[in-house]
Protein backbone atom coordinates (compact mmCIF):
# COMPACT_ATOMS: atom_id res chain seq x y z
CA UNK A 1 0.00 0.00 0.00
CA UNK A 2 2.82 2.52 0.93
CA UNK A 3 4.87 1.42 -2.14
CA UNK A 4 1.24 2.78 -4.32
CA UNK A 5 1.05 5.57 -1.91
CA UNK A 6 4.59 6.85 -2.50
CA UNK A 7 3.81 6.85 -6.40
CA UNK A 8 0.47 8.66 -6.32
CA UNK A 9 2.37 11.33 -4.37
CA UNK A 10 4.77 11.40 -6.96
CA UNK A 11 2.52 11.62 -10.13
CA UNK A 12 0.18 14.34 -8.13
CA UNK A 13 3.36 16.50 -8.03
CA UNK A 14 3.95 16.21 -11.70
CA UNK A 15 0.27 16.01 -12.49
CA UNK A 16 0.04 20.17 -12.90
CA UNK A 17 -4.11 19.63 -13.68
CA UNK A 18 -4.16 17.58 -11.03
CA UNK A 19 -2.24 19.78 -8.36
CA UNK A 20 -4.16 22.76 -9.49
CA UNK A 21 -7.41 21.77 -8.64
CA UNK A 22 -6.63 19.34 -5.55
CA UNK A 23 -4.06 21.47 -4.23
CA UNK A 24 -4.10 25.59 -5.90
CA UNK A 25 -7.69 25.75 -6.78
CA UNK A 26 -9.52 24.91 -2.75
CA UNK A 27 -6.47 26.98 -1.34
CA UNK A 28 -7.55 30.00 -3.03
CA UNK A 29 -10.75 29.84 -2.42
CA UNK A 30 -10.16 29.13 1.73
CA UNK A 31 -8.18 32.09 1.29
CA UNK A 32 -10.50 34.50 -0.11
CA UNK A 33 -12.83 33.72 2.84
CA UNK A 34 -10.21 33.76 5.52
CA UNK A 35 -9.45 37.50 4.13
CA UNK A 36 -12.90 38.14 4.41
CA UNK A 37 -13.83 36.69 7.11
CA UNK A 38 -15.91 39.99 8.78
CA UNK A 39 -18.34 39.93 5.75
CA UNK A 40 -18.98 36.59 5.74
CA UNK A 41 -19.25 35.95 9.94
CA UNK A 42 -22.18 38.99 9.31
CA UNK A 43 -23.57 36.88 6.44
CA UNK A 44 -23.76 33.37 8.62
CA UNK A 45 -20.93 33.17 11.16
CA UNK A 46 -17.38 32.00 11.71
CA UNK A 47 -18.51 28.84 11.74
CA UNK A 48 -19.82 29.08 8.06
CA UNK A 49 -16.54 29.84 7.15
CA UNK A 50 -15.17 26.94 8.54
CA UNK A 51 -17.99 24.45 7.27
CA UNK A 52 -17.55 26.30 3.79
CA UNK A 53 -13.56 25.93 3.30
CA UNK A 54 -14.30 21.86 4.88
CA UNK A 55 -16.62 20.83 2.21
CA UNK A 56 -14.26 22.75 -0.45
CA UNK A 57 -11.39 21.46 0.18
CA UNK A 58 -14.08 17.91 0.47
CA UNK A 59 -15.11 18.10 -2.56
CA UNK A 60 -12.43 19.46 -5.16
CA UNK A 61 -9.13 18.42 -3.20
CA UNK A 62 -10.55 15.22 -2.31
CA UNK A 63 -13.41 13.93 -4.01
CA UNK A 64 -12.88 15.39 -7.51
CA UNK A 65 -9.38 14.45 -7.56
CA UNK A 66 -10.15 10.97 -6.15
CA UNK A 67 -12.57 10.41 -8.86
CA UNK A 68 -10.28 11.38 -11.65
CA UNK A 69 -7.47 9.62 -10.36
CA UNK A 70 -9.58 6.61 -10.41
CA UNK A 71 -10.80 7.29 -13.99
CA UNK A 72 -7.25 7.67 -15.38
CA UNK A 73 -5.68 4.57 -13.58
CA UNK A 74 -8.63 2.53 -14.69
CA UNK A 75 -8.19 3.73 -18.28
CA UNK A 76 -4.74 3.30 -19.12
CA UNK A 77 -5.13 0.30 -17.31
CA UNK A 78 -3.07 1.11 -14.41
CA UNK A 79 -5.44 -0.40 -11.96
CA UNK A 80 -4.98 -3.53 -13.82
CA UNK A 81 -1.41 -3.75 -13.57
CA UNK A 82 -1.52 -2.99 -10.13
CA UNK A 83 -3.68 -6.49 -9.60
CA UNK A 84 -1.19 -8.33 -11.89
CA UNK A 85 1.16 -8.05 -8.49
CA UNK A 86 0.02 -9.68 -4.95
CA UNK A 87 -1.57 -6.54 -3.47
CA UNK A 88 -4.60 -7.11 -2.33
CA UNK A 89 -7.60 -4.98 -4.10
CA UNK A 90 -8.84 -3.06 -0.20
CA UNK A 91 -4.86 -2.05 -0.48
CA UNK A 92 -4.55 -1.02 -4.08
CA UNK A 93 -7.55 1.38 -3.44
CA UNK A 94 -5.94 2.58 0.37
CA UNK A 95 -2.56 3.50 -1.81
CA UNK A 96 -4.32 5.32 -4.38
CA UNK A 97 -6.54 7.24 -1.91
CA UNK A 98 -3.85 7.85 0.79
CA UNK A 99 -2.12 10.85 -0.45
CA UNK A 100 -5.06 13.04 -1.32
CA UNK A 101 -6.59 12.42 1.72
CA UNK A 102 -3.44 13.50 3.68
CA UNK A 103 -2.96 16.32 1.34
CA UNK A 104 -6.76 17.51 1.83
CA UNK A 105 -6.52 16.65 5.44
CA UNK A 106 -3.46 19.13 5.41
CA UNK A 107 -4.99 21.23 3.67
CA UNK A 108 -8.25 21.43 6.04
CA UNK A 109 -6.10 22.22 9.21
CA UNK A 110 -4.06 24.39 7.84
CA UNK A 111 -6.84 26.86 6.58
CA UNK A 112 -8.57 26.11 9.43
CA UNK A 113 -5.28 26.98 12.22
CA UNK A 114 -5.10 30.00 9.82
CA UNK A 115 -9.27 31.17 10.28
CA UNK A 116 -8.52 30.53 14.24
CA UNK A 117 -5.52 32.85 14.11
CA UNK A 118 -7.16 35.60 12.44
CA UNK A 119 -10.47 35.22 13.78
CA UNK A 120 -10.68 33.36 16.87
CA UNK A 121 -10.33 29.97 18.41
CA UNK A 122 -12.94 26.96 17.61
CA UNK A 123 -15.44 26.61 20.54
CA UNK A 124 -14.47 22.81 20.43
CA UNK A 125 -11.40 21.30 18.82
CA UNK A 126 -12.30 18.03 19.02
CA UNK A 127 -16.13 18.25 17.55
CA UNK A 128 -14.52 20.07 14.93
CA UNK A 129 -11.91 17.34 13.93
CA UNK A 130 -15.09 14.85 14.03
CA UNK A 131 -16.60 16.60 11.46
CA UNK A 132 -13.78 16.93 9.96
CA UNK A 133 -13.04 12.78 9.77
CA UNK A 134 -16.60 12.48 9.09
CA UNK A 135 -16.66 14.56 6.11
CA UNK A 136 -13.36 13.13 4.22
CA UNK A 137 -14.83 9.73 4.71
CA UNK A 138 -17.93 10.72 3.17
CA UNK A 139 -15.91 12.45 0.43
CA UNK A 140 -14.08 9.35 -0.31
CA UNK A 141 -17.02 6.83 -0.17
CA UNK A 142 -18.55 9.05 -2.91
CA UNK A 143 -15.53 9.22 -4.68
CA UNK A 144 -15.27 5.87 -5.11
CA UNK A 145 -19.82 5.25 -5.92
CA UNK A 146 -18.64 7.99 -8.87
CA UNK A 147 -15.29 6.57 -10.00
CA UNK A 148 -17.71 3.65 -11.18
CA UNK A 149 -19.97 5.57 -13.32
CA UNK A 150 -16.65 7.89 -14.97
CA UNK A 151 -15.10 6.50 -18.09
CA UNK A 152 -12.22 8.80 -18.20
CA UNK A 153 -10.43 11.66 -16.70
CA UNK A 154 -12.60 13.99 -19.05
CA UNK A 155 -15.66 12.08 -17.92
CA UNK A 156 -14.96 12.84 -14.49
CA UNK A 157 -15.19 16.55 -15.33
CA UNK A 158 -18.82 16.30 -15.47
CA UNK A 159 -19.95 13.39 -13.29
CA UNK A 160 -18.43 15.02 -10.37
CA UNK A 161 -20.42 18.32 -10.65
CA UNK A 162 -23.61 16.59 -8.89
CA UNK A 163 -22.15 15.91 -6.00
CA UNK A 164 -19.20 18.81 -5.65
CA UNK A 165 -21.18 21.73 -6.30
CA UNK A 166 -24.25 19.99 -4.69
CA UNK A 167 -22.33 19.98 -1.24
CA UNK A 168 -21.16 23.18 -1.34
CA UNK A 169 -24.39 24.69 -2.12
CA UNK A 170 -25.69 22.60 1.01
CA UNK A 171 -23.15 23.87 3.20
CA UNK A 172 -24.23 27.89 1.87
CA UNK A 173 -27.59 27.02 2.53
CA UNK A 174 -27.28 25.59 6.14
CA UNK A 175 -24.29 27.84 7.34
CA UNK A 176 -26.00 30.67 6.32
CA UNK A 177 -29.48 30.02 7.29
CA UNK A 178 -28.81 27.96 10.02
CA UNK A 179 -30.61 24.29 10.48
CA UNK A 180 -33.93 26.35 12.18
CA UNK A 181 -35.82 25.79 9.08
CA UNK A 182 -36.36 22.39 7.01
CA UNK A 183 -33.71 21.00 9.27
CA UNK A 184 -34.57 17.30 9.15
CA UNK A 185 -34.25 17.88 4.78
CA UNK A 186 -31.01 19.80 5.74
CA UNK A 187 -29.37 17.39 7.63
CA UNK A 188 -30.27 14.24 5.50
CA UNK A 189 -28.54 16.43 2.46
CA UNK A 190 -24.65 15.10 2.23
CA UNK A 191 -23.14 17.92 3.82
CA UNK A 192 -25.71 19.47 5.39
CA UNK A 193 -25.33 17.94 8.67
CA UNK A 194 -21.80 17.80 8.52
CA UNK A 195 -21.82 21.42 8.58
CA UNK A 196 -24.08 21.94 11.16
CA UNK A 197 -21.49 19.86 13.27
CA UNK A 198 -18.89 22.24 12.22
CA UNK A 199 -20.93 25.70 13.08
CA UNK A 200 -21.60 23.52 16.51
CA UNK A 201 -18.03 23.22 16.79
CA UNK A 202 -17.06 27.05 15.89
CA UNK A 203 -19.65 28.63 17.16
CA UNK A 204 -20.08 27.00 20.41
CA UNK A 205 -23.80 27.11 22.32
CA UNK A 206 -25.12 23.36 21.54
CA UNK A 207 -25.19 20.66 23.80
CA UNK A 208 -22.73 17.99 23.06
CA UNK A 209 -25.51 15.13 22.76
CA UNK A 210 -27.30 17.22 19.88
CA UNK A 211 -23.78 17.74 17.95
CA UNK A 212 -22.76 13.94 18.41
CA UNK A 213 -25.88 12.87 16.82
CA UNK A 214 -25.18 14.92 13.69
CA UNK A 215 -22.62 12.79 12.85
CA UNK A 216 -25.44 9.76 11.77
CA UNK A 217 -26.13 11.27 8.93
CA UNK A 218 -22.59 11.90 7.52
CA UNK A 219 -21.92 7.96 8.78
CA UNK A 220 -25.26 6.86 6.78
CA UNK A 221 -23.94 8.78 3.53
CA UNK A 222 -20.41 6.69 4.18
CA UNK A 223 -22.22 3.37 4.54
CA UNK A 224 -24.47 3.95 1.13
CA UNK A 225 -21.86 5.62 -0.32
CA UNK A 226 -19.44 2.21 0.01
CA UNK A 227 -22.37 0.10 -0.80
CA UNK A 228 -22.58 1.78 -3.92
CA UNK A 229 -19.12 1.87 -5.24
CA UNK A 230 -19.52 -2.20 -4.62
CA UNK A 231 -21.63 -2.47 -7.19
CA UNK A 232 -20.22 -0.01 -9.29
CA UNK A 233 -16.47 -0.05 -8.90
CA UNK A 234 -14.99 -1.33 -12.30
CA UNK A 235 -11.22 -2.29 -12.73
CA UNK A 236 -10.65 -2.02 -16.63
CA UNK A 237 -12.45 0.09 -18.99
CA UNK A 238 -15.84 -1.59 -19.97
CA UNK A 239 -15.36 -4.36 -22.71
CA UNK B 1 5.50 -36.69 -15.11
CA UNK B 2 6.47 -33.72 -13.77
CA UNK B 3 4.05 -31.64 -11.25
CA UNK B 4 1.16 -29.66 -13.13
CA UNK B 5 1.52 -25.92 -12.54
CA UNK B 6 -1.88 -24.98 -14.03
CA UNK B 7 -4.95 -27.01 -13.91
CA UNK B 8 -8.24 -25.74 -15.95
CA UNK B 9 -10.97 -27.82 -15.91
CA UNK B 10 -13.90 -27.36 -18.44
CA UNK B 11 -13.66 -23.58 -17.95
CA UNK B 12 -16.01 -21.34 -19.21
CA UNK B 13 -16.36 -17.50 -19.28
CA UNK B 14 -19.30 -15.64 -20.76
CA UNK B 15 -19.83 -12.03 -21.05
CA UNK B 16 -23.60 -11.12 -21.11
CA UNK B 17 -24.74 -13.34 -23.94
CA UNK B 18 -21.48 -13.80 -25.49
CA UNK B 19 -19.27 -16.80 -24.90
CA UNK B 20 -15.21 -16.13 -24.80
CA UNK B 21 -14.37 -19.43 -23.89
CA UNK B 22 -16.16 -22.70 -23.61
CA UNK B 23 -15.42 -25.66 -22.36
CA UNK B 24 -11.87 -25.66 -21.94
CA UNK B 25 -9.64 -28.24 -19.83
CA UNK B 26 -5.94 -28.55 -20.48
CA UNK B 27 -3.01 -28.56 -18.42
CA UNK B 28 0.45 -26.63 -18.06
CA UNK B 29 3.37 -28.73 -16.05
CA UNK B 30 6.37 -27.46 -14.91
CA UNK B 31 9.14 -26.23 -16.70
CA UNK B 32 7.22 -26.69 -19.86
CA UNK B 33 6.84 -23.78 -22.28
CA UNK B 34 2.92 -23.89 -23.54
CA UNK B 35 1.87 -21.87 -26.73
CA UNK B 36 -2.02 -20.88 -26.42
CA UNK B 37 -2.74 -19.93 -30.35
CA UNK B 38 -5.66 -18.92 -32.16
CA UNK B 39 -7.23 -16.89 -34.37
CA UNK B 40 -8.47 -13.08 -33.23
CA UNK B 41 -11.25 -13.15 -30.96
CA UNK B 42 -10.23 -16.96 -30.69
CA UNK B 43 -10.69 -16.45 -26.90
CA UNK B 44 -7.15 -16.65 -25.98
CA UNK B 45 -6.78 -13.88 -23.76
CA UNK B 46 -9.48 -14.64 -21.83
CA UNK B 47 -8.12 -17.83 -21.34
CA UNK B 48 -4.99 -16.34 -20.17
CA UNK B 49 -6.41 -13.76 -17.67
CA UNK B 50 -8.62 -16.31 -16.09
CA UNK B 51 -5.62 -18.44 -15.30
CA UNK B 52 -3.64 -15.25 -14.21
CA UNK B 53 -6.86 -14.33 -11.94
CA UNK B 54 -8.33 -11.00 -13.34
CA UNK B 55 -11.29 -12.67 -14.36
CA UNK B 56 -13.60 -15.32 -12.38
CA UNK B 57 -14.61 -18.50 -14.35
CA UNK B 58 -18.42 -18.68 -15.72
CA UNK B 59 -18.23 -22.33 -14.72
CA UNK B 60 -15.33 -24.68 -14.60
CA UNK B 61 -11.90 -24.21 -12.24
CA UNK B 62 -8.88 -22.82 -12.91
CA UNK B 63 -5.74 -24.24 -10.27
CA UNK B 64 -2.08 -22.52 -10.49
CA UNK B 65 0.11 -24.35 -7.74
CA UNK B 66 -3.14 -26.05 -6.61
CA UNK B 67 -4.90 -22.73 -5.26
CA UNK B 68 -6.97 -20.34 -6.95
CA UNK B 69 -5.48 -17.88 -8.88
CA UNK B 70 -7.73 -15.05 -7.36
CA UNK B 71 -5.67 -16.09 -4.09
CA UNK B 72 -3.50 -13.46 -5.66
CA UNK B 73 -1.33 -13.14 -1.58
CA UNK B 74 -0.50 -16.90 -2.50
CA UNK B 75 0.23 -17.16 -6.30
CA UNK B 76 1.24 -13.98 -7.63
CA UNK B 77 4.83 -14.06 -5.50
CA UNK B 78 5.61 -17.27 -7.53
CA UNK B 79 3.96 -14.97 -10.78
CA UNK B 80 5.08 -12.69 -13.77
CA UNK B 81 2.71 -11.25 -15.87
CA UNK B 82 3.02 -9.47 -19.20
CA UNK B 83 0.11 -8.12 -20.14
CA UNK B 84 -1.06 -7.47 -23.94
CA UNK B 85 -1.06 -3.55 -22.86
CA UNK B 86 1.26 -1.90 -21.02
CA UNK B 87 -1.25 -0.66 -18.09
CA UNK B 88 1.56 1.69 -16.87
CA UNK B 89 1.35 5.07 -15.26
CA UNK B 90 3.03 7.70 -17.72
CA UNK B 91 3.84 10.08 -15.21
CA UNK B 92 6.51 7.70 -13.84
CA UNK B 93 9.82 6.88 -15.05
CA UNK B 94 11.37 3.83 -15.88
CA UNK B 95 12.84 2.74 -12.83
CA UNK B 96 10.16 4.14 -10.59
CA UNK B 97 7.46 1.70 -12.37
CA UNK B 98 9.93 -1.41 -11.70
CA UNK B 99 10.31 -0.93 -8.26
CA UNK B 100 6.93 -0.48 -7.76
CA UNK B 101 5.74 -2.94 -9.42
CA UNK B 102 8.79 -5.35 -8.22
CA UNK B 103 7.62 -4.07 -4.35
CA UNK B 104 4.46 -5.34 -4.86
CA UNK B 105 5.60 -8.92 -6.70
CA UNK B 106 6.95 -9.60 -3.19
CA UNK B 107 10.15 -10.80 -4.62
CA UNK B 108 13.66 -9.54 -4.41
CA UNK B 109 15.38 -8.25 -7.34
CA UNK B 110 17.61 -5.40 -8.66
CA UNK B 111 15.75 -2.61 -10.51
CA UNK B 112 19.18 -2.00 -12.28
CA UNK B 113 19.79 -5.82 -13.33
CA UNK B 114 16.44 -5.95 -14.87
CA UNK B 115 16.00 -2.86 -16.63
CA UNK B 116 19.69 -4.55 -18.25
CA UNK B 117 18.75 -7.78 -19.21
CA UNK B 118 15.81 -5.62 -21.24
CA UNK B 119 18.38 -2.92 -22.76
CA UNK B 120 16.62 0.09 -20.74
CA UNK B 121 19.15 1.00 -18.60
CA UNK B 122 19.73 4.30 -20.37
CA UNK B 123 15.91 5.26 -20.04
CA UNK B 124 15.79 4.49 -16.29
CA UNK B 125 14.73 8.25 -15.98
CA UNK B 126 12.76 8.85 -18.59
CA UNK B 127 8.61 9.06 -17.86
CA UNK B 128 6.93 6.39 -19.38
CA UNK B 129 5.01 8.96 -21.68
CA UNK B 130 7.90 9.25 -23.63
CA UNK B 131 8.69 5.27 -24.14
CA UNK B 132 8.43 4.41 -27.79
CA UNK B 133 5.62 1.30 -28.26
CA UNK B 134 8.57 -1.21 -28.22
CA UNK B 135 10.09 0.02 -25.05
CA UNK B 136 6.44 -0.24 -22.99
CA UNK B 137 6.68 -4.05 -24.17
CA UNK B 138 10.07 -4.41 -22.91
CA UNK B 139 9.49 -2.72 -19.70
CA UNK B 140 6.31 -5.07 -19.05
CA UNK B 141 8.35 -8.09 -19.76
CA UNK B 142 11.04 -6.62 -17.26
CA UNK B 143 7.85 -6.34 -14.82
CA UNK B 144 6.91 -9.88 -15.70
CA UNK B 145 10.66 -11.56 -14.91
CA UNK B 146 11.65 -8.96 -11.86
CA UNK B 147 12.55 -11.59 -9.48
CA UNK B 148 12.94 -14.81 -11.44
CA UNK B 149 9.30 -16.31 -11.26
CA UNK B 150 8.14 -19.94 -11.18
CA UNK B 151 5.66 -19.17 -13.53
CA UNK B 152 5.26 -16.37 -16.71
CA UNK B 153 2.76 -15.25 -18.43
CA UNK B 154 3.71 -14.20 -21.93
CA UNK B 155 0.75 -12.25 -23.72
CA UNK B 156 1.81 -11.48 -27.67
CA UNK B 157 5.04 -10.25 -25.19
CA UNK B 158 6.62 -9.87 -29.06
CA UNK B 159 4.59 -7.49 -30.78
CA UNK B 160 6.09 -4.22 -31.79
CA UNK B 161 9.40 -4.98 -31.16
CA UNK B 162 12.39 -4.99 -33.56
CA UNK B 163 13.89 -8.14 -34.58
CA UNK B 164 17.30 -6.94 -32.22
CA UNK B 165 14.65 -6.64 -29.06
CA UNK B 166 12.86 -9.86 -29.92
CA UNK B 167 16.30 -12.07 -30.10
CA UNK B 168 16.71 -10.50 -26.62
CA UNK B 169 13.67 -11.53 -25.19
CA UNK B 170 13.80 -14.68 -25.76
CA UNK B 171 17.08 -15.09 -24.73
CA UNK B 172 15.91 -14.11 -21.66
CA UNK B 173 13.16 -16.45 -21.08
CA UNK B 174 15.78 -19.15 -22.66
CA UNK B 175 17.31 -18.30 -19.30
CA UNK B 176 14.31 -18.28 -17.20
CA UNK B 177 13.97 -21.86 -18.74
CA UNK B 178 17.08 -23.02 -17.49
CA UNK B 179 16.57 -22.31 -14.12
CA UNK B 180 13.54 -23.86 -14.34
CA UNK B 181 10.35 -21.34 -15.19
CA UNK B 182 7.08 -22.61 -16.61
CA UNK B 183 5.56 -20.09 -19.53
CA UNK B 184 2.54 -19.69 -21.19
CA UNK B 185 2.63 -17.73 -24.07
CA UNK B 186 0.48 -16.36 -26.71
CA UNK B 187 1.64 -14.98 -29.85
CA UNK B 188 0.44 -14.43 -33.69
CA UNK B 189 4.21 -15.31 -34.51
CA UNK B 190 3.78 -18.82 -35.19
CA UNK B 191 7.39 -19.31 -35.73
CA UNK B 192 8.20 -18.37 -32.61
CA UNK B 193 5.62 -20.86 -30.73
CA UNK B 194 6.55 -23.66 -33.78
CA UNK B 195 10.36 -22.90 -32.91
CA UNK B 196 10.12 -23.04 -28.62
CA UNK B 197 6.92 -24.53 -27.21
CA UNK B 198 7.22 -27.85 -26.08
CA UNK B 199 3.20 -28.13 -26.33
CA UNK B 200 0.63 -25.66 -28.38
CA UNK B 201 -3.00 -25.31 -27.48
CA UNK B 202 -4.93 -24.31 -30.94
CA UNK B 203 -7.91 -22.25 -29.83
CA UNK B 204 -10.93 -20.81 -32.65
CA UNK B 205 -14.19 -19.68 -31.87
CA UNK B 206 -13.97 -19.64 -28.00
CA UNK B 207 -13.06 -23.61 -28.37
CA UNK B 208 -9.32 -25.41 -27.58
CA UNK B 209 -10.02 -27.78 -30.87
CA UNK B 210 -6.11 -29.04 -30.92
CA UNK B 211 -3.18 -29.41 -28.42
CA UNK B 212 -0.29 -31.21 -28.97
CA UNK B 213 3.51 -30.61 -29.63
CA UNK B 214 4.65 -29.44 -33.15
CA UNK B 215 5.34 -32.83 -34.14
CA UNK B 216 1.78 -34.09 -33.01
CA UNK B 217 -0.15 -31.44 -34.51
CA UNK B 218 1.55 -31.44 -38.06
CA UNK B 219 1.74 -35.08 -38.03
CA UNK B 220 -2.28 -35.01 -38.93
CA UNK B 221 -2.21 -32.82 -42.46
CA UNK B 222 0.52 -34.00 -45.40
CA UNK B 223 3.39 -32.52 -46.47
CA UNK B 224 3.23 -30.88 -50.03
CA UNK B 225 5.38 -31.13 -52.88
CA UNK B 226 4.87 -28.48 -55.61
CA UNK B 227 6.49 -28.28 -58.98
CA UNK B 228 5.99 -27.28 -62.49
CA UNK B 229 5.73 -29.33 -65.75
CA UNK B 230 6.63 -27.87 -69.13
CA UNK B 231 5.14 -29.62 -72.39
CA UNK B 232 3.76 -33.34 -72.79
CA UNK B 233 4.89 -35.63 -69.90
CA UNK B 234 3.83 -39.11 -69.14
CA UNK B 235 1.47 -39.94 -66.48
CA UNK B 236 2.94 -39.09 -62.68
CA UNK B 237 4.05 -41.69 -60.24
CA UNK B 238 2.04 -40.03 -57.60
CA UNK B 239 -2.03 -38.88 -57.35
CA UNK B 240 -1.55 -35.08 -58.17
CA UNK B 241 -3.55 -31.73 -57.92
CA UNK B 242 -3.12 -28.41 -59.28
CA UNK B 243 -2.84 -25.06 -57.73
CA UNK B 244 -4.49 -21.52 -59.18
CA UNK B 245 -1.06 -20.85 -60.72
CA UNK B 246 -1.23 -24.07 -62.29
CA UNK B 247 2.03 -25.95 -60.35
CA UNK B 248 1.16 -29.06 -59.58
CA UNK B 249 0.88 -30.17 -55.80
CA UNK B 250 1.72 -33.69 -54.55
CA UNK B 251 0.48 -33.96 -51.11
CA UNK B 252 1.96 -36.70 -48.68
CA UNK B 253 2.49 -38.46 -45.53
CA UNK B 254 5.61 -39.84 -46.12
CA UNK B 255 8.14 -37.02 -47.95
CA UNK B 256 10.68 -38.97 -48.16
CA UNK B 257 9.39 -42.13 -49.71
CA UNK B 258 7.32 -40.26 -52.27
CA UNK B 259 9.88 -37.61 -52.97
CA UNK B 260 12.14 -40.16 -54.10
CA UNK B 261 9.39 -42.04 -56.23
CA UNK B 262 9.33 -38.39 -57.75
CA UNK B 263 12.89 -38.12 -58.52
CA UNK B 264 13.18 -40.90 -59.88
CA UNK B 265 10.22 -40.94 -62.27
CA UNK B 266 11.39 -37.51 -63.78
CA UNK B 267 15.20 -38.82 -64.08
CA UNK B 268 13.61 -42.01 -65.98
CA UNK B 269 11.81 -40.04 -68.56
CA UNK B 270 14.48 -37.08 -68.76
CA UNK B 271 11.59 -34.39 -67.25
CA UNK B 272 12.47 -31.49 -65.89
CA UNK B 273 11.18 -30.11 -62.34
CA UNK B 274 10.23 -26.65 -62.41
CA UNK B 275 10.46 -24.25 -59.56
CA UNK B 276 10.56 -27.91 -57.15
CA UNK B 277 9.78 -27.42 -53.28
CA UNK B 278 9.24 -29.88 -50.75
CA UNK B 279 8.80 -29.21 -46.80
CA UNK B 280 7.08 -30.78 -43.75
CA UNK B 281 3.96 -29.52 -42.96
CA UNK B 282 3.76 -26.33 -41.13
CA UNK B 283 2.07 -25.22 -38.27
CA UNK B 284 0.78 -22.48 -40.43
CA UNK B 285 -1.03 -24.58 -41.89
CA UNK B 286 -2.58 -26.78 -39.51
CA UNK B 287 -3.82 -23.37 -38.56
CA UNK B 288 -4.90 -22.33 -41.57
CA UNK B 289 -7.41 -25.80 -41.59
CA UNK B 290 -8.58 -25.13 -38.33
CA UNK B 291 -9.88 -21.45 -39.41
CA UNK B 292 -10.76 -22.18 -42.81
Amino acid sequence: MLAIARSELIQIFRNRLVLVTSLIMPVAVSAFFIYRHEAFATLGSLGYIAGVVMVTVGAFGLYTSTVTTLASRRQNLFLKRLRSTAASDAGILAGLILPATALAVGQVTAILAVLAAVAGNPADVVLLAAAVTATLAMMIGLALATAGLTNSPEHAQVTTLPVSLGVIAVASWVGISGAGELTLLKRLLPGGAATELVLNAWNGGAALGDSLILLAPTAAWVVVAVALAARLFRWEPRR
Amino acid sequence: MSTPVIEVEKLTLRYGGYTAVRDLSLEVRAGELYALLGTNGAGKTSTLETVEGHRTPTSGTVRVFGRSPRDRAAVRPRTGIMLQESGFSPDLTVRESIRLIGALTRRADDAGRVLDIVGLTGKAGTVVAQLSGGEKRRLDFATAVYGNPELIFLDEPTTGLDIQSRDALWESVDRLRENGATIVLTTHYLEEAQQRADRIGLMHQSVLRREGTVGELTRTLPAVIRFRLSGATPALPLPATADSDGAVLVETFELQKDLHVLLGWAQDHAVELGDLSAGPTRLDDVFRTLSS
